[in-house]
C-alpha cells in the first residue's frame, strides 16, 4: 500500500509541470488564472466577474501585484494558463515577473487580460504597449463623451460612457446580440495602424474625445473619434489571446449591475451590457470559442481510397479535411463555408472553397493541372475572430508516361488504311508476281 | 527584519490608497448614499443556499443577520436549514463552542424551538467553558452564547464576573489594542473589538453590578483605540491590523467591523457616556457606506451588520445625507431634492435641510445665493429647493448643506457632520448663434465666400480653395441667462478623402468662438494633400443639453505639390472586416487538346486509301493474272504455301504491332518470323527460277 502512495506520488510530481501548459488542443481543459490586484477590495467588488470565470471551472489564484512571492514560471515550466492584470497603479511587480516575463509569458503562447484605469501606472502603460496599444500618455485624460454619456443621476461629468459600437462578430461577442450599451469609465487607446493583429472590439462614438476633463482643453486631444478604442483584443500569431482595456471599473459588480440610459435615447435597459460583453469576450480570451483544429487531412484520387505518393497530371482528386472548433468542454464541428484549399506550386493554381457537411468534414474534389512539378495542399484560413489554420502538404504530380497517351486516333485512321491496304496489296501482289504466266 | 516591516507597511500603504482610489472611481461624488435595494437584491444573490454560502453556522447566522437588518422575507427553506442545524448543533454535546456560539445567534433571529433541557446543558457547558477559558476567542464564545441564552431563557447570570472581567482585561495592550490570546504577541484592533463584546457580555451577566471603576478604566482604553483609526481623503474612517504576519491578518472592513460591533454593544450596557467624538462615528458609517455593494458575502454581512450596530447604538447615530440626482437641468426645471436618513435609510428625525451657500466649482469666490431653508415634502419624504437661485447658470458648482435638528436632545443623541458639501452639475440648453463658414484671401482678408451654418439642422457645405487662402469657422455661444459659454469640448476637425484626420481647437473671445486656418502655414501639416476634406464640428461640455456633432459639409482643397523631401501621410488603419474572408476561386485553365478533323472526314478518307487497292485489283483482274505458275509438285506447292503462310504472318504480326504488341515482342517473332521466311522464301525462288530456267532453255 505505501509502495502505491509513493508511485502515485511520484508520477504525480512527474506530471505535474506537464499539466499546466499554454492553451494546446491536448490538454484543452487545464486552465489555472493568476489574477494580480492591486488590493484585495478588488476580490470582493469585482466578484461578479471573477464568479463567472470560477463558475466555467477557472482556476483562479488571487495575488498582490507586489507580493514578492509571485512568479509566473518555476523551473523552466509555466505555472499558469492565463495571467489577468487587475492591479492599475502597479509600479512594480514584486517577485520575479517584470514587463519581459509577461512578454515571454505571452509568447509561450499564453493570455493575458489586462485593465488600466485613470491614473494608470507607467507599467501598466508599457504592458499596454508591448501588446500594441497606445494609451493617452495624459495621466489624468479620460475618455469623455458629451453624446453618448450615461444618464445618471449623480454622474455630471460625462466620463461615465454608455458604448455600444461593438465588433461585428459572432465568434468574439457571442451569437446572441448584446442589447444594452456597455458601461465605461476609463482611459482610452489607440490601436496602431500598421499591427494588423489588434482589432477593436469596443469603440468610442465620433463624438468621444480623451482629455482631463477638469481642466481646459487648449491642444487637440491626442485622440478623438471613434480612432479611441476602449477595449482591444489581440490574437498573437502562435494563438495567445490578449485583452485591454483601460477600465478597471467596467469589471466591476457595479457596473454589472447597474442599469443604462444612452443619453439622447429613450430605452432604459435594466441591466448594462457589460457582463454579458466581458463574459463573452472572456470565454474568447481563454478559447471557448473561435479556437480551431484541423484533423485527418486526406487525400486520394476519385474513386479510391488511399493516398498515393503523386499524382499524374490531369487527374481527378478528392481532398476532405476535419475541422473541430473548441466550446470549452469538447471538440465541437467547425460550421462555415468559406474554408478554402489551394493547390500551390509557387502561386496557385487552383482555389477551391470546400463544402462541409455541418459535421466538421470539409472536401472538395478537382482536376490536377496540366502541369507537373511538386504541389502543395495548401488550407490557409483567417477568419475575423478565429485561430488561423494552416495546412500544407507536399505531393508532386508527374506527366503522362509514354503509353498513357491516347492509342488509336481517328485522324490517323487513312495513315493506318494506308498502311494495312499497301500491305494487303503486297500480300496480294506477291501471289501474282510469284505464280502469274 | 526591519526592512521587511517596513517593506510591508509600505506595501499595505499602497494598496489602501488603491482600494482609496477605487472608492473614489466607484463612488465619484464624494457623498454616500445610504442602503439602498442594491444591496437587498445583492443580499439575495449572495446568501443563497445553491451558492453554496450556507453550510456551516457561522455562515447561515451571517445570511439571516443581514435578512433581518435589510428587511427581507425571509426564505422558509432557509430557515427551516437554519433550525435543523442549530437543534443538531444544541444537542450533541460534541459540538464546537464556536458552533454552539453561532446556533445560539441564529436561533436568537428565527427562534427556534429548543427544550429547557437542552437549555441546561448548553448553560452548564458554557459556564464550564467560561471558568477554563484561556483565550480570547473562548471566553468571546463562552460568554456571546450565555447572554444569548439569557435573551432567551432570562436567569443567567456570571457568579464570578469581576474575575473574568479582569482576567479578559488582561489580553488589553497600553496602546488600546487587544491580544488574542497570551502566548500571541501581537495585539489587533479586531482583537479589541472581540474584547469589548466580551465584556459587554460579562457587564450584561453579572449578578451584582461590577465595579463601576473597571468600566471606566475600559472608557479610556476605548479612547485610546480611537487614536489609531485611519482616514481616507473623503472622510471616511477605518481601523486596520498592520501585521508582520498576514495569515489571519482581517483586512479593514471585518477589522473595522469588529470594533464597531464591540463599540456599541459596550455602550449599550454601560451607563456612562463614553468620550469618542461623534465626528469618528460618522467617519465610520461613511467608511461603510463608501464599499458600496460588495461582492462577497462575508463583507456584505459585515457591512450590514455594522451598520446596523450604527443604526441604533448609544453614542450618535449618524444621519447621512444624499441627494438622489446631482445633475440639475435649468432647462426641464429639476427640483433639487435632498435626503436625510439614517445609514440603513429609514426616516430621520425631524430637522431642516439648509442650503448654506454655493459655488462655482474651481474658484474661491464668495457664495452665490443666501443661505435659505429646504421645504420638506411630505409626500417624497425629501427636501425640496423650489427654484433654483436665480444667479445659478449653467456650470459646476459646489452646494454646502447643512442639517439642523429641530430638538435639541436629539443633537446628543444623532450626528450630522456639520457642513456638508456636495457638487452639482446645472445643465442646460446653449443659445447657438452667428455660425458661419467662409473662405478668406490671404493678403486681403477679404471674403470670398460666406456661407451661414445652422448648427441646429442640417448643413452641406462646398467650398473649395487653394492654399492662400483660410478659412474661417464662428459662432456664438450664450448661457441660458445670456452669459457667454466656453464648452471643454470645441473641435473643428478635417478629415481628408484618405481618411487622414486633423484636429483643431476652436479659441473664444467673450461669446464669439472662432478659428482660422490659413492654409500657407498648414500645407505641410496636411502632407500637401490635395483634394476633398470633410469639415466636422464638435461642441460639447458637461453641462451643456445639446452637445453637437456636426458636419458641416467639405471643402474642396488645391495644395501644391509636394516637394521630394516632404513627410508622408502615417498609415491609415485598414478595416478588419476586408481583412479577412474567402478569396476568389481559381481554376486551372487546362491547355486546349490539338485541333482533329471530324471523325466521317477521317473515315471517309480512311476509304480512299483503299481505293487504290481496288484498283489494284481490278488491274491485276483486268491483266488477267492467274496462278498457273503455282507449283504443282508436293514438295514446291508446301514451300509456296508456307511461304505464303509466314508473309501472312509477317503482316499479321505488323497487325498486332499495331494493336498491342510492343516492339520488343515484336521483334523477337519478327526474327523467327523471318528466319522461317528466308528459308522457306529461298527454296521457293529458286524452285521458280530453275523452273523458268527449264522453260527458257527447252
Amino acid at each position: 500500500m505505501g509502495k502505491l502512495w509513493l508511485i502515485c506520488i511520484a508520477s504525480i510530481s512527474i506530471l505535474l509541470p506537464f499539466l499546466c501548459n499554454a492553451f494546446s488542443p491536448e490538454t484543452p481543459t487545464d486552465r489555472r488564472v493568476l489574477v494580480l490586484l492591486d488590493d484585495f477590495a478588488i476580490m470582493s467588488s469585482h466578484s461578479l466577474y471573477f464568479n463567472a470565470l470560477k463558475s466555467r471551472g477557472f482556476d483562479l489564484e488571487f495575488k498582490l501585484a507586489d507580493d514578492p512571492k509571485i512568479a509566473l514560471q518555476r523551473y523552466g515550466q509555466y505555472l499558469y494558463d492565463a495571467l489577468i492584470l487587475f492591479c492599475p497603479s502597479v509600479e512594480r511587480f514584486g517577485g520575479s515577473i517584470d514587463v519581459a516575463a509577461i512578454v515571454n509569458f505571452v509568447d509561450s503562447g499564453h493570455d493575458l487580460i489586462v485593465a488600466a484605469d485613470v491614473n494608470a501606472s507607467d507599467l501598466i502603460r508599457e504592458v499596454g504597449t508591448e501588446c500594441g496599444v497606445d494609451f493617452d500618455e495624459d495621466p489624468s485624460a479620460m475618455v469623455i463623451d458629451h453624446i453618448g454619456y450615461a444618464v445618471s443621476g449623480t454622474e455630471g461629468d460625462h466620463t461615465l460612457i454608455a458604448s455600444d459600437d461593438f465588433i461585428k462578430s459572432d465568434v468574439i461577442l457571442g451569437g446572441k446580440k448584446i442589447e444594452a450599451p456597455i458601461l465605461f469609465r476609463g482611459i482610452g487607446h489607440a490601436v496602431s495602424p500598421a499591427n494588423s493583429l489588434v482589432l477593436k472590439v469596443l469603440s468610442a462614438s465620433p463624438s468621444a474625445y480623451s482629455a482631463n476633463p477638469k481642466s481646459k482643453l487648449s491642444t487637440p486631444p491626442p485622440l478623438t473619434g471613434s480612432a479611441i478604442s476602449l477595449v482591444s483584443i489581440v490574437q498573437a500569431r502562435n494563438n495567445a489571446r490578449l485583452l485591454i482595456t483601460g477600465s478597471l471599473s467596467m469589471f466591476s459588480n457595479r457596473f454589472f449591475r447597474s442599469g443604462v440610459q444612452k443619453a439622447r435615447s429613450q430605452t432604459k435597459h435594466e441591466k448594462s451590457g457589460n457582463e454579458q460583453f466581458l463574459t463573452e469576450i472572456s470565454k474568447w480570451i481563454f478559447h471557448e470559442r473561435g479556437h480551431l483544429k484541423a484533423v485527418n487531412v486526406k487525400h486520394h484520387r476519385v474513386g479510391e481510397t488511399d493516398e498515393p505518393a503523386l499524382y499524374r497530371i490531369n487527374d481527378e482528386l478528392e481532398y476532405a479535411v476535419e475541422i473541430y472548433e473548441w466550446s470549452g468542454t469538447s471538440w465541437e464541428p467547425y460550421v462555415a463555408n468559406d474554408v478554402q484549399l489551394q493547390f500551390y506550386m509557387m502561386s496557385p493554381y487552383v482555389l477551391k472553397t470546400l463544402s462541409s457537411d455541418k459535421k466538421g468534414l470539409y472536401s472538395t474534389s478537382f482536376k490536377v493541372p496540366d502541369v507537373y512539378g511538386v504541389f502543395q495542399f495548401k488550407v490557409e484560413h483567417q477568419k475575423l475572430g478565429y485561430t488561423s489554420l494552416s495546412l500544407s502538404k507536399q505531393i508532386p504530380v508527374r506527366p503522362y508516361r509514354h503509353n498513357e497517351y491516347e492509342r488509336f486516333i481517328p485522324a490517323a485512321y487513312p495513315y493506318y488504311g494506308a498502311a494495312f491496304s499497301m500491305m494487303a496489296g503486297f500480300f496480294i501482289f506477291s501471289f501474282a508476281h510469284l505464280y502469274s504466266k | 527584519m526591519p526592512t521587511n516591516l517596513n517593506f510591508e507597511m509600505a506595501r499595505s500603504l499602497v494598496g489602501f490608497t488603491v482600494l482609496l482610489l477605487f472608492l473614489s472611481i466607484c463612488e465619484s461624488a464624494s457623498f454616500f448614499q445610504p442602503i439602498s435595494d442594491s444591496h437587498r437584491s445583492a443580499a439575495v444573490e449572495l446568501f443563497s443556499p445553491d451558492h453554496g454560502s450556507l453550510k456551516s453556522l457561522e455562515e447561515t447566522y451571517e445570511a439571516l443577520r443581514t435578512f433581518d437588518v435589510l428587511g427581507i422575507e425571509k426564505k422558509p427553506d432557509v430557515t427551516a436549514t437554519a433550525c435543523r442545524l442549530v437543534s443538531e448543533t444544541v444537542g450533541s454535546s460534541s459540538s464546537t463552542l464556536k458552533n454552539v456560539f453561532y446556533a445560539l445567534k441564529a436561533n436568537s433571529i428565527v427562534k427556534c424551538k429548543i427544550n429547557d433541557k437542552a437549555y441546561q446543558g448548553i448553560i452548564t457547558r458554557l459556564n464550564a467553558a467560561v471558568d477554563g477559558a484561556r483565550s480570547l476567542p473562548d471566553f468571546y464564545y463562552s460568554v456571546g452564547g450565555l447572554v444569548l441564552v439569557k435573551g432567551s431563557k432570562g436567569d443567567v447570570h456570571l457568579a464570578d464576573a469581576d474575575g473574568i472581567f479582569r482576567s479578559v482585561k488582561a489580553f488589553r495592550q497600553s496602546d488600546g489594542r487587544w491580544r488574542s490570546s497570551s502566548s500571541n504577541p501581537e495585539s489587533s484592533a479586531f482583537a479589541a473589538g472581540i474584547a469589548l463584546e466580551t465584556l459587554a457580555g460579562v457587564v450584561s451577566l453579572a449578578s451584582p453590578e461590577l465595579d463601576q471603576s473597571l468600566i471606566s478604566t475600559l472608557n479610556n482604553d476605548i479612547s485610546k483605540l480611537f487614536d489609531s483609526i485611519e482616514k481616507y481623503d473623503d472622510g471616511a474612517l477605518y481601523f486596520d491590523d498592520k501585521l508582520v504576519d498576514g495569515h489571519d491578518h482581517q483586512g479593514p472592513l471585518a477589522t473595522t467591523s469588529s470594533v464597531v460591533r464591540g463599540l456599541t454593544a459596550f455602550a449599550a450596557v454601560t451607563d456612562e457616556r463614553l468620550n469618542i467624538p461623534s465626528n469618528k462615528i460618522l467617519g465610520l458609517a461613511n467608511f461603510f457606506l463608501g464599499i458600496g455593494v460588495p461582492g462577497d458575502a462575508k463583507d456584505l454581512f459585515n457591512q450590514i451588520d455594522s451598520l446596523a450596530c450604527l443604526e441604533s447604538n448609544r453614542v450618535s447615530i449618524p444621519l447621512i445625507l444624499s441627494l438622489p440626482s446631482t445633475v440639475l437641468s435649468v432647462t426641464k426645471e429639476d427640483l433639487l431634492q435632498v435626503n436625510v436618513n439614517t445609514v440603513l435609510g429609514s426616516n430621520a428625525p425631524p430637522l431642516t435641510v439648509k442650503l448654506v451657500g454655493v459655488f462655482t466649482s474651481g474658484s474661491k469666490a464668495a457664495s452665490l445665493v443666501e443661505s435659505q431653508e429646504l421645504v420638506f415634502d411630505d409626500g417624497t419624504g425629501m427636501y425640496n429647493l423650489k427654484n433654483l437661485p436665480k444667479s445659478i447658470d449653467v456650470g459646476s458648482y459646489t452646494f454646502v448643506f447643512e442639517i439642523v435638528l429641530h430638538e435639541l436632545e436629539h443633537e446628543k443623541i444623532y450626528i450630522t457632520g456639520g457642513q456638508k458639501k456636495v457638487p452639482i452639475f446645472v445643465s442646460g440648453l446653449i443659445k447657438i448663434e452667428n455660425a458661419e463658414i467662409a473662405v478668406l484671401d490671404s493678403d486681403l482678408g477679404s471674403i470670398e465666400t460666406q456661407k451661414k451654418l445652422d448648427l441646429a439642422g442640417q448643413n452641406a457645405v462646398s467650398l473649395s480653395a487653394n492654399h492662400l487662402q483660410k478659412l474661417r469657422v464662428s459662432f456664438k455661444l450664450t448661457t441660458p441667462h445670456g452669459l457667454a459659454f466656453k464648452p471643454h469640448q470645441a473641435l473643428l476637425k478635417l478629415r481628408h478623402e484618405s481618411k487622414v484626420e486633423h484636429i483643431f481647437v476652436v479659441g473664444n473671445s467673450g461669446k464669439q468662438f472662432e478659428i482660422v486656418l490659413n492654409f500657407l502655414g498648414l500645407v505641410e501639416k496636411f502632407f500637401y494633400l490635395s483634394g476633398r476634406y470633410d469639415i466636422e464640428l464638435a461642441v460639447g461640455d458637461a453641462v451643456m443639453e445639446n452637445s453637437l456633432l456636426l458636419a458641416i459639409g467639405h471643402i474642396e482643397l488645391d495644395l501644391p505639390e509636394p516637394p521630394e523631401k516632404a513627410t508622408r501621410p502615417p498609415p491609415q488603419p485598414v478595416d478588419p472586416y476586408s481583412r479577412y474572408g474567402p478569396k476568389a476561386e481559381i481554376t486551372h485553365i487546362f491547355r486546349a487538346p490539338e485541333k482533329r478533323p471530324p471523325k466521317e472526314l477521317s473515315l471517309a478518307f480512311l476509304g480512299l486509301t483503299f481505293l487504290p487497292l481496288l484498283g489494284f485489283l481490278i488491274g491485276l483482274l483486268l491483266l488477267g493474272v492467274n496462278l498457273k505458275n503455282f507449283p504443282s509438285n508436293a514438295v514446291p506447292a508446301t514451300f509456296a504455301t508456307l511461304l505464303h503462310v509466314s508473309i501472312g504472318a509477317v503482316l499479321s504480326l505488323y497487325v498486332l504491332f499495331w494493336l498491342k504488341l510492343d516492339l520488343f515482342q515484336t521483334l523477337k517473332l519478327l526474327g523467327f518470323l523471318g528466319v522461317i521466311l528466308v528459308l522457306v522464301g529461298h527454296r521457293v525462288l529458286s524452285h521458280l527460277a530453275s523452273t523458268s530456267a527449264k522453260l527458257k532453255s527447252a
